[in-house]
Parts: C-alpha cells; structure tokens; sequence
C-alpha cells in the first residue's frame, strides 16, 4: 500500500513537473509537430486497418445472429455504427494506441534516462519533464480526437464492404441504418473519451520510462508495465465515463 | 572555485560518502580517483545537483548551490558543462544539432551565429565534416569529442567529465584528456574528472582526490601521488604487476 501511494506521489509529483513554465516555447512547439507526426499521424495506419476489419467483422457477425426476418436488415447497419462510435473508435482504438504509442514513450523516454540523455538535459537547466514529455501530451490530446473520427468512418466503410459483398444485406439497407436514430451526442462522448484516454496513456508511460532505474531490461519492463497500466486505467475510466456522460 | 564541506549521501540508509570535504581550483584539472563503486559518480553528481545530499554544503564560488531553489540552481546549471561516460548525446538530433541544443534553449542568437558557434566547438575539439551524421554513426573518441563541444559550447564556468576515457584505446584517450586540459586552461574553468585510469592521473592530475569506499583518503598531485604513505592508494596506483615490480625494485 505504502509502494502504491509513493508511486501515485511521484506520479503527481511528475505531472507537476511537466506542466510548469516551459524554458522557451518556439522549441516546444517544435517538439510537439514532431510528436504530432511520430505518435499521430505514424498511428493512422494502423488505427485504419483495424477500424476497417473491426467494422467488417461486427457487421457479419450482427448480421449471422439477426437472421429471423423480424428484426429489419437495417439494424446490421445501426449495430455497425454504433458499436463502432460507442465503444470501438475510443476504448478498443485506446487499447490499441497503448500498445503501440505507450510503448514507444517507455522506451524512448526510459533509453533517455538510461543512457543519461535525461541527466544531460537536468545538467544544461533544462526543465526534462516537460521538455520530453509535455510536447507528446498535447500532440496526443490534439491528434487522438482525429484517430477516432478515422476510426468511426473506416470502420463504418469496413462494415459497409463487408455487409454488401458477402450479400448478407444491400448497400441501401445499410446506409439506411447508419442514418437511422442516429444521436450525435454520442460522438461527443467518443471524443471526450478519447482525450481522457490520451492523456492517461501519454503520462502513465511517460511515468513508466521517466523513473526507470538499470538498463535495457529495466526499459523493456517499463515499456510493458506502460501498456499493462495504461490499459487497466483506460477499462477502469471506460466504466466511469460511460456512467458520467451516459446516466 | 568548488568547495564541498562535510559532504555526506547516502541510498537506503547505506552510507555512499562520508564526510568528503575538499576544494576544486579553477583553471586547474582536478581529477576524483578510486576503484569502482567507490563513490566517485555519487560524488561527481552530488557536486552538479544531479543527487540530492543528506548533509554538508557544496559552494560554486560565494552560492551555497545545494541550498539554492530551482531557479538559482538554473542560473548556476546554466554556467556547467558537463561530460557523460556514455556521452549522453541525443540520439533523434544530428551532430549539429547536438552542439546547438544549449544554444537553441539558452540564447537568443541568431541561427547564424549558433552555425557559427557550434562549427567553432567542433573545430575545437578537431571533429570535421560530421556535422550532419548521428551519433549512432560516430565512433566512441568521436561522441565524446562531439559530447566536449556541447559542453563548451556556452562556455561553460564548469566542467564536469565522467570517465571521460572510458572504452577508448589509449592513444584516444590521451588526446581525449589533453583536449580537457588545454580547454580548462584556455577558459580558465574549473574542471572536475572523475577516472580511475592511471594515465590520466599521470598526465593531467593537477588536483587530485583519492576515495576509497566514500571516504576521502589521500588528496595532492601527480608528483606526490606516487610517493603517498596511503596504502589504500598505492594498492590502486600499483594495481598492475609491472607497477607492482618496479615500486619493489625502487624500494
């Protein structure tokens, strides 16, 4: 319990630290473009392939379990749509974003503090909270919002594919469930989960790789502890902010 | 001018050092000798701020610096250079903009004149034409060479080298040495090394500290260091079985 607090202190600690002043904000701002670019925009790809299938396969899958002619082909399309702006484009594009970006800052940051990078940066004055990890946080806030809009849309296309080539549906039938009930607040309840997910999978790895202490073992650790919290945390806060923003 | 009084640290309640009080002359090479784990890292970054220490005062010039609050340390951090074992250079950034970082962060110079700047580092430190490699394509004389110029690059009041030979073959690390030495001399530095390489201490030992198991043991120059009474020392300068011959030839 004592390890628990202290760890959640540094945590907080650690935040304080990345949101003071920064030392000169024209190379801050550079920072975060580059981020934008390696944590964001290097992401699409991925977040695309698996928004894509993700759709293709929810839409089969609601369509071979809804065979009884009661229930109107439409709804494949409103299941697909739903399902993917609800829980697929912010938790399960998250979870997947932990793997990959999380991962990634453990490493970077936790090679930097191995290899005594992060030293370096103390030594020159150079506030290295903030100038490492403060430029991913906001590329992420900002860019993670766009990864679930490609996510809803990709995934809404995958379904659409799927639906109307394996001939479980038409292409009207489809396009007329995702138009149907459709309730826009829900989108903004995707992206609000996302920015929460962001910030939760940027500082909790960027924690993890901040404090290492050892070697190439240690980074690896860390890197996998980053994916493993960060995970949990965005289930945990899944469940929270789905009572808040739905109740 | 460095002055460490009393200066204790400890990890986990083990004590690291004790009691270490010692002055560091400006313009002059002081070398932190010892064999490994003997405290000479904990020593070196107690000294830049890097540990926190449990007692003692460590003053740059007239500032008591681990009494100082962040911004203080800042205005005194901005005066240090310092010297990695690993060269600690950043790997996503060039050679240039290696040397050029400080700059960037510290200096309201135009781009030209930190071009400027940082082509004179490197010249200084004799590295050519390697401006816009990585350090990953360097060899290990060349990172450290390259990790000099940034330390020199805002012509830093203080430098601190860790194992600055480390991994180099010998001819390197002379040079590497002589390079420290001719720096510390033409800015009038302080310069602090930490080593426990013998060709180093004979060569640029002007000040020098021996510690042996956090504790300070012996403290003078490359002259005396070889006529010391200090057991501990001369079981460490006469390490090898040649030195050990010729000290019981000599005797």
């Amino acid at each position: 319990m004592i390890k628990f607090l202290t760890q959640f202190g540094r945590y907080f600690m650690l935040l304080k630290k990345v949101f003071s002043k920064p030392e000169k904000l024209v190379i801050y701002y550079k920072q975060t473009l580059r981020e934008l670019v390696y944590l964001g925009l290097n992401s699409v790809g991925i977040i695309a392939i698996i928004s894509f299938f993700m759709g293709a396969v929810i839409t089969l899958q609601t369509a071979y379990n809804t065979e009884n002619p009661i229930y109107p082909k439409y709804l494949i399309g409103l299941g697909c749509r739903d399902s993917m702006i609800l829980e697929f484009s912010s938790t399960i594009a998250a979870l997947i974003l932990a793997g990959k970006v999380g991962s990634n800052i453990a490493s970077e940051i936790g090679t930097m503090r191995v290899t005594e990078q992060i030293d370096a940066l103390e030594i020159m004055g150079v506030n290295s909270a903030s100038y490492l990890i403060l430029p991913k946080m906001i590329a992420t806030l900002l860019f993670n919002p766009f990864l679930t809009i490609i996510a809803i849309i990709v995934g809404i296309f995958g379904g659409w594919i799927a639906g109307t080539f394996s001939g479980v549906m038409t292409s009207e039938n489809f396009i007329y469930g995702i138009q149907y009930a459709f309730i826009p607040y829900y989108i903004v309840y995707s992206l609000i989960k996302t920015v929460f997910f962001a910030f939760i999978i940027t500082s909790v790895s960027a924690f993890q790789g901040y404090f290492v202490e050892g070697g190439s073992l240690e980074v690896g650790r860390a890197s996998t502890k980053a994916v493993v919290y960060s995970s949990v945390l965005i289930l945990l806060f899944n469940v929270i902010l789905t009572q808040l923003l739905l109740s | 001018m460095i002055k460490i009084v009393n200066l204790n640290k400890s990890f986990n309640g083990k004590a690291v050092l004790e009691n270490i009080s010692v002055t560091f002359e400006s313009g002059k090479t002081n070398l932190i000798i010892g064999r490994s784990g003997s405290g000479k890292t904990v020593l070196l970054k107690s000294i830049v701020g890097l540990h926190e220490i449990e007692s003692g005062e460590i003053w740059y010039e007239d500032k008591l610096f681990n009494k100082l609050d962040f911004a203080g340390k800042k205005l005194i951090r901005s005066e240090m250079g310092m010297l990695f074992q690993g060269s600690a250079l950043f790997d996503s950034l060039t050679v240039e903009q290696n040397v050029r970082f400080p700059l960037d962060m510290f200096t309201d110079k135009t781009t030209e004149e930190k071009i400027d700047r940082v082509n004179f580092c490197l010249k200084r430190v004799d590295i050519l034409n390697a401006n816009e490699l990585f350090p990953s394509e360097l060899s290990g004389g060349m990172k450290k060479r390259v990790a000099i110029a940034r330390a020199i690059a805002l012509n830093p009041k203080y430098l601190f080298c860790d194992e600055p030979n480390s991994g180099l073959d010998p001819i390197t690390a002379i040079l590497i040495d002589a390079l420290i030495k001719e720096l510390t001399e033409e800015y009038s530095m302080t310069t602090i090394i930490n080593t426990h390489d013998m060709n180093s201490v004979m060569e640029i030992g002007e000040n020098i500290l021996f510690i042996s198991q956090g504790i300070k043991c012996w403290e003078g120059n490359k002259n005396e260091i070889l006529n010391s009474d200090c057991e501990t020392l001369n079981d460490f300068v006469f390490a090898n079985s040649l030195a050990k011959k010729l000290r019981a030839e000599k005797k």
